[in-house]
């Protein structure tokens, strides 16, 4: 059982840094992931299935309990029973049972397989490729242009242009993880030693969230991200900012933070791309600061929650593979300073 | 009230399918069976992961030992075959040394095996996948081997007791069963290991 | 223990009580082989497992009530969930159809005993000793943490080093061996041992279930058996059936569900038994329909194992393929329509007694039917890549499996408790149970169809605040509580009708088959006259009913035998005798779980349980007339 003092102990290192404590976890109320409230092509044909789906079912469900308790009442006022005659229960049984069930399956099953070809038609040549792989919990993301060379990388965030279908290649470091966005699309299995494609499509701009779906170990819970959905001209500007390397620190505080993140153990794991931090195991955190969420959408990237965050990863996310890290106050908060300034 | 049925006049045995035994037996033969199935798609869906197969590097396995070895494992069923019908019609005499034959037979064959696995071949277990189903596939078969051995020398045990009469041929019925079974199962597996890979590798 | 009491005590009644009683004493327990012995020993083992398991569903509810919440750590919530799914389906469904099946099926054969009864015995002690180290492992904090269905390569020695996993592979394939010999045993019984006349156009519903039932785990439990011990060899052994490296993950996918979708109907199929038992009794009449009825059994027998990819679909797999399998997977629901609508066929008009068993089936219609449909539902590919792995699924299998099998199978306790103890379960804390049971299912699962589609995915320890999830979550947890109140008030039925239920006739429901044509409970021997058949409801046939019938007369009664029958037509073949009371099933048991858990000590043990098993078999098999003749 996990020891309710730990959030308190974490608080009070909070406190005795003298960082801002800010509400942890106080995601926009809008960040719902409810697959029936589409906000793409895919996701809009699936839910208008699914609705055709609920009321056959509603209907079949409620003819046959009517049926039956028209049934058992019956004989409810006569003193014998009045069962059916053989022929009757036999065409009951020949026609509910076998002839209607036939014409309604046969309907879903040719509707399933008309909307399974839109989600698996083929994708324009030139459309943008993202490389999504799973990591025991979290996700690296990288930019491939149309002839699969490497454009930029970031994590645990992907940004498509809005109305474009962008190609989503999916693949895993460790174990098994599953790709999904509600709104956008149905999940895909991230399966090590095999890439999956699958596609996305945002209809509106627009933060979409997303969650792993097939259990990989402690912290599955806490494997989300966040799609942003951006016009075509700020998708441009930001993926040439993306594949940057990190800006130089411009403040006093934020270069302190940067040799404090050199000289910490951080590089063992995490690569901030222009400086001597190339490790490939942990989030790339080249441009942090830019991000909405922290450790794979467990909470809102801001000072106070990074901080924390860097304290004492395991009080968030217990199981992750990130260890906690003892600075002084100062030090931390002239690293926190530094990783926001990198956007 | 009609009549009552008289069961005393009915015999207190029964052969091949009137018995339970050999229910039991046949379901037992199509549970291992099912078992070789699943060991033989296994092979085949792992080869669809590999271009080649086995994986490169590794050399196909020879095949003139396994194909005498086979030839050895099914004469081992010639003896069962002689003393099953020698017992049907009567003569329970052969009981006590044929199966012996069967059970030199199907040494020899785990010997051979023995020797072919034994440092005869170029991957372990552990190499590849190739490796891993090869090995499990030997490892069922042989195990079953052993336990058929087993199996059959306690039955000639008994018969030297003067144990089986007439009467209770059904359990060398079944025994026999199950030798043809543990044989016959081997030719799926070696028509996979040896040549599958040939054919479509 | 005695016969129908209208029959004195005569002589050849002692003498079978002598023949067929089981000898007393705690040392002696291990030897007993009745089967009436054996499956009530499965059947209470497995309620107390089905008592453990909705233990871990209450915990893993209070964890699941508020959002962040701290009552779990990841760790223990991984292992209870692993475990709540592992004693659901391994350790409670199907054990307890298993034993309820080895209790009744020879009652409603009309047989004495089952055909292999030592073998009976250690395919329970099997299932006792995998099901404890299950629960040690649990105690200890080492149980399996990757789900019921564990897949590779997080079920790998990678991923979950220690012995969770190795508990997992060893339990799995023991309790497999313990199905598998129930099976074999339940299907020689089926065929040879049916009472003269009773050919297979005869036997009662509940039997073809059974009989189906046993077919598919044959068919379906070995590839489970070769990849739990292909998974251990992996993890053991290192090698590379199912690592990334040169194995394949997927194929532990296929080789499980190919087992796991035939697994759920194998827990569905002996329910539908149960059922048509209950409406025929509580309509008091034939039911409507016997010939498509056992068609629709067989139907969904071979159809199920054509199904195991709509667990799937997410995997990536060739979709025209999948398609076919959202094809097949309605196919099901035509032979379980065809059944429902028999059902309501013959209830139709009938004026039934509304008692609890019949009101567990009316509750299965409202909530299997749900579950039924939100099945075809996940059927649906595309609709299924949304659903997949998140609380619709959740939904879907606890309406089927509670409704398709824990509401019928109720209704067979409350059915057969009189015929197991001798006692009526009292009506009216029975009637109050169901209805706070059955609202408190409805309450409890229907909502999570709900957080399904708004993205909640299954297993997970814990949500974050702002998803929308929370009041639905808290409202499912409160509800399990009524569940749970509903399940209690049953347990306590269970019990105070043991010493206070009302005494129980031969028949109390004016039942049509024959476990009613003996005293209740049955006697050692289960029927003192043998008598023929030559009607499907024979309790009911005729004037006289089974009275008029002849007695087979000429079976032993000094020592244990039955006797056996044609598969067809059941005409006398011969007499078989058994063997009694033997401790060497308890010890092959012993030496099968020695060479399993072995593995996860050394390698080399293994070798020792392989002959240690020779040894406790030969003990088994060794003739008595050789050891007298020396
Ligand atoms: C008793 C157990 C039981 C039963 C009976 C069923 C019955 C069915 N199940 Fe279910 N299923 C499970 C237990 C069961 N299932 C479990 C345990 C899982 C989850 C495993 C895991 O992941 O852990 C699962 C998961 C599962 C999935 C995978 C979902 C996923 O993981 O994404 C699918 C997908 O196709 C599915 C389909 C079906 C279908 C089509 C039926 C059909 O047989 C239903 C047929 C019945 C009806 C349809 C109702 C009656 C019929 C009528 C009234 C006639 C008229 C009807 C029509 C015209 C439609 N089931
Ligand atoms: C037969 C099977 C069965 C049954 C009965 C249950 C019963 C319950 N289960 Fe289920 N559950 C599974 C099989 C079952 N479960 C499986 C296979 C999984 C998947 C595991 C995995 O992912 O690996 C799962 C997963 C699962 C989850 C998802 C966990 C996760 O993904 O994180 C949850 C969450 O709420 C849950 C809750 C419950 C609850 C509250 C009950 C309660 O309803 C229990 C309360 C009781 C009753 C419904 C019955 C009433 C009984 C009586 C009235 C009488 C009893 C009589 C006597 C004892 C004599 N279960
Ligand atoms: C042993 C490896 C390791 C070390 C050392 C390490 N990290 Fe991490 N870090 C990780 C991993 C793994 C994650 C992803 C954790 C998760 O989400 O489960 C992570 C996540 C993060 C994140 C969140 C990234 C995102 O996109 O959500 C930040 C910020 C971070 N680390 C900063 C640091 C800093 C600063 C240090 C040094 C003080 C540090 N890390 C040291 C492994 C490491
Ligand atoms: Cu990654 Cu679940
Ligand atoms: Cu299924």
């Amino acid at each position: 059982m996990s020891l309710p003092w730990r959030k308190k102990l974490n608080f009070s290192m909070a406190f005795h840094c003298q960082l801002p404590i800010t509400v942890f976890l106080a995601l926009p109320a809008h960040a719902n992931q409810s697959a029936l409230q589409p906000a793409g092509p895919l996701a809009a044909a699936i839910a208008n299935l699914f609705w055709g789906m609920m009321i056959g079912g509603g209907l079949i469900l409620t003819a046959v309990l009517a049926m039956l308790t028209i049934g058992l009442l019956k004989a409810r006022r006569t003193a014998k029973p009045r069962h059916l005659t053989f022929i009757q229960s036999r065409n009951l049984v020949i026609i509910s049972g076998v002839v209607i069930p036939s014409i309604i399956l046969t309907v879903f099953v040719v509707s399933s397989a008309a909307v399974n070809r839109d989600i698996v038609a083929p994708m324009p040549k030139n459309a943008l490729t993202v490389k999504v792989t799973g990591h025991q919990w979290w996700w690296e993301v990288n930019y491939l242009d149309t002839e699969g060379k490497y454009i930029a990388r970031t994590a645990n965030e992907i940004r498509i242009p809005v109305g474009k279908p962008v190609r989503i290649s999916l693949e895993s470091s460790d174990v098994i993880h599953s790709f999904w966005i509600p709104k956008l699309n149905g999940k895909t299995d991230m399966i090590p030693g095999k890439t999956n494609l699958t596609w996305v499509q945002a209809d509106k701009p627009g933060s979409y969230r997303g969650q792993c779906t097939e259990f990989c170990g402690k912290q599955h819970a806490k494997m989300a991200f966040v799609v942003d959905a951006v016009p075509e001209e700020e998708f441009e500007t930001w993926l040439r900012q993306q594949g940057q390397p990190a800006r130089e620190p411009m403040t006093e505080k934020e270069a302190q933070g940067k040799q404090v993140f050199l000289g910490s153990s951080c590089v063992m794991c995490h690569a901030i791309r222009g400086t001597s931090a190339l490790a490939s195991v942990a989030p790339d955190l080249t441009h942090i600061g830019s991000r909405k969420t922290l450790a794979a959408g467990s909470m809102e990237n801001m000072p106070g929650t990074l901080a924390s965050w860097i304290l004492s990863p395991q009080s968030f996310k217990p199981g992750s593979h990130m260890p906690a890290t003892a600075l002084t106050g100062e030090d931390l908060g002239n690293l926190v300073e530094y990783l926001l300034s990198l956007e | 009230m009609s009549k009552n049925l008289d069961a005393s006049k009915l015999p207190d045995y029964s052969y091949e399918f009137k018995s339970p035994l050999w229910w039991g037996i046949i379901g037992l033969v199509t549970v291992e069976g099912t078992v070789v199935a699943t060991l033989i798609a296994s092979f085949f869906y792992l080869q669809g992961n590999h271009a080649a197969w086995p994986p490169a590097g590794t050399n196909p396995p020879e095949l003139l030992l396994p194909t005498l070895s086979t030839l050895v494992l099914l004469a081992s069923m010639v003896p069962v075959y002689l003393t099953d019908k020698a017992f049907k019609s009567g003569n329970p005499e052969p009981l006590g040394r044929l199966p012996l034959f069967s059970i030199l037979l199907a040494l020899i064959f785990l010997a051979i095996k023995a020797y072919e696995y034994g440092g005869h071949i170029d991957f372990r277990w552990d190499t590849h996948a190739y490796g891993s189903v090869v090995w499990l596939m030997i490892g069922f078969h042989s195990a079953h081997v052993i336990a058929v051995i087993l199996k059959t020398l306690v039955i000639v045990y008994l018969a030297r007791k003067h144990y089986f009469t007439p009467e209770k041929r059904i359990a060398v019925t079944v025994n026999g069963l199950y030798w043809y079974f543990v044989a016959a199962a081997w030719i799926p597996l070696y028509l996979t290991i040896y040549w599958g890979s040939r054919i479509w590798g | 223990m005695i016969d129908s009491a209208s029959i004195p005590q005569d002589k050849e009644t002692q003498q079978l009580e002598q023949t067929w009683g089981s000898p007393p004493g705690f040392f002696a327990w291990f030897t007993w082989v009745n089967q009436k012995n054996i499956g009530m020993r499965f059947i209470v083992t497995g309620f107390v497992f089905f008592i453990l398991g909705v233990v871990l569903a209450l915990l893993m509810r209070i964890q699941l009530a508020v959002p962040e919440n701290n009552f779990m750590d990841p760790e223990t919530y991984n292992q209870v969930f692993s475990m709540h799914g592992i004693t659901m389906m391994f350790l409670f469904a199907v054990p307890v159809m298993e034993g309820i099946a080895v209790y009744i099926i020879p009652l409603m054969l009309g047989t004495r005993d089952m055909t292999f009864p030592r073998l009976n015995a250690f395919g329970y002690y099997i299932y006792l000793i995998a099901g404890v180290m299950m629960y040690a492992a649990l105690f200890l904090k080492i149980a399996p943490d990757a789900g019921w269905f564990s897949y590779p390569p997080l079920a790998g020695a990678a991923f979950s080093p220690g012995l969770g996993l190795d508990f997992y592979t060893t339990v799995i394939t023991f309790m497999e061996i313990s199905a598998l010999v129930a099976a074999i045993e339940l299907i020689a019984t089926i065929f040879k041992c049916k009472v003269p006349g009773m050919s297979l156009n005869r036997m009662p519903i509940f039997v073809w279930s059974i009989l189906v039932m046993s077919f598919m785990i044959v068919f379906a439990l070995p590839p489970l058996v070769i990849a739990s011990l292909m998974l251990a060899l992996d993890r053991m052994a290192g090698m590379h059936f199912f690592t990334a490296a040169s194995g394949d993950p997927v194929l532990w996918q296929h080789l499980f569900w190919f087992f796991g979708h035939p697994e759920v109907y194998i827990i569905f199929i002996p329910a539908l038994g149960m059922i048509s038992s209950i409406i025929i009794t509580f309509t008091q009449r034939p039911i409507f329909g016997y010939i498509p009825i056992v068609l629709s059994i067989v139907a969904i027998g071979f159809i199920g194992f054509g199904l195991w990819v709509h667990h799937m679909f997410t995997a990536g797999l060739p979709q025209l393929g999948s398609n076919f399998f959202t094809a097949s997977s309605a196919m099901i629901a035509i032979p379980s329509g065809v059944q429902i609508f028999c059902w309501i066929a013959t209830l139709w008009g009938s004026k039934p007694k509304l008692d609890t068993p019949l009101l567990h089936v009316l509750g299965f219609f409202l909530i299997f039917i749900i579950g039924g449909l939100s099945g075809v539902m996940v059927a649906s590919v595309p609709f299924d890549l949304q659903a997949h792995d998140t609380y619709f699924v959740v939904a879907h299998f606890h309406y089927v499996l509670v409704g398709g099998a824990v509401f019928p199978l109720l209704g067979g306790l409350y059915y057969w408790y009189p015929k197991f103890t001798g006692r009526m379960m009292s009506e009216r804390l029975g009637k109050a149970a169901f209805w706070i049971t059955f609202a408190g299912f409805n309450l409890t699962f229907f909502p999570m169809h709900k957080l399904g589609l708004d993205g909640m995915p299954r297993r997970v320890y814990t949500y974050i605040d702002g998803l929308g999830w929370n009041e639905a979550n808290l409202f499912i947890s409160i509800s399990s509580v009524v569940l749970a109140i509903g399940f209690m008030l049953t347990l306590l039925n269970v019990l105070i009708s043991l010493r206070r239920g009302i005494i129980a006739k031969d028949n109390p429901w004016n039942a049509d088959t024959l476990e009613w044509a003996t005293s209740s409970p049955p006697p050692s021997y289960n029927f003192r006259h043998i008598r023929t058949v030559d009607s499907r409801y024979p309790l009911w046939s005729g004037t006289g009913g089974l009275e008029q019938n002849p007695v087979v007369t000429g079976i032993r009664s000094d020592r244990r035998e039955i006797l056996l029958t044609s598969i067809l037509e059941s005409q006398p073949e011969s007499r078989q005798p058994l063997p009694g009371p033997s401790p060497w099933p308890f010890w092959l048991a012993v030496a099968v779980a020695i060479t399993f858990a072995g593995m996860m000590i050394h390698l080399a043990i293994p070798l020792l349980g392989f002959l240690l098993c020779f040894v406790a078999i030969a003990g088994w098999v060794w003739p008595k007339q050789v050891e007298a003749a020396k």
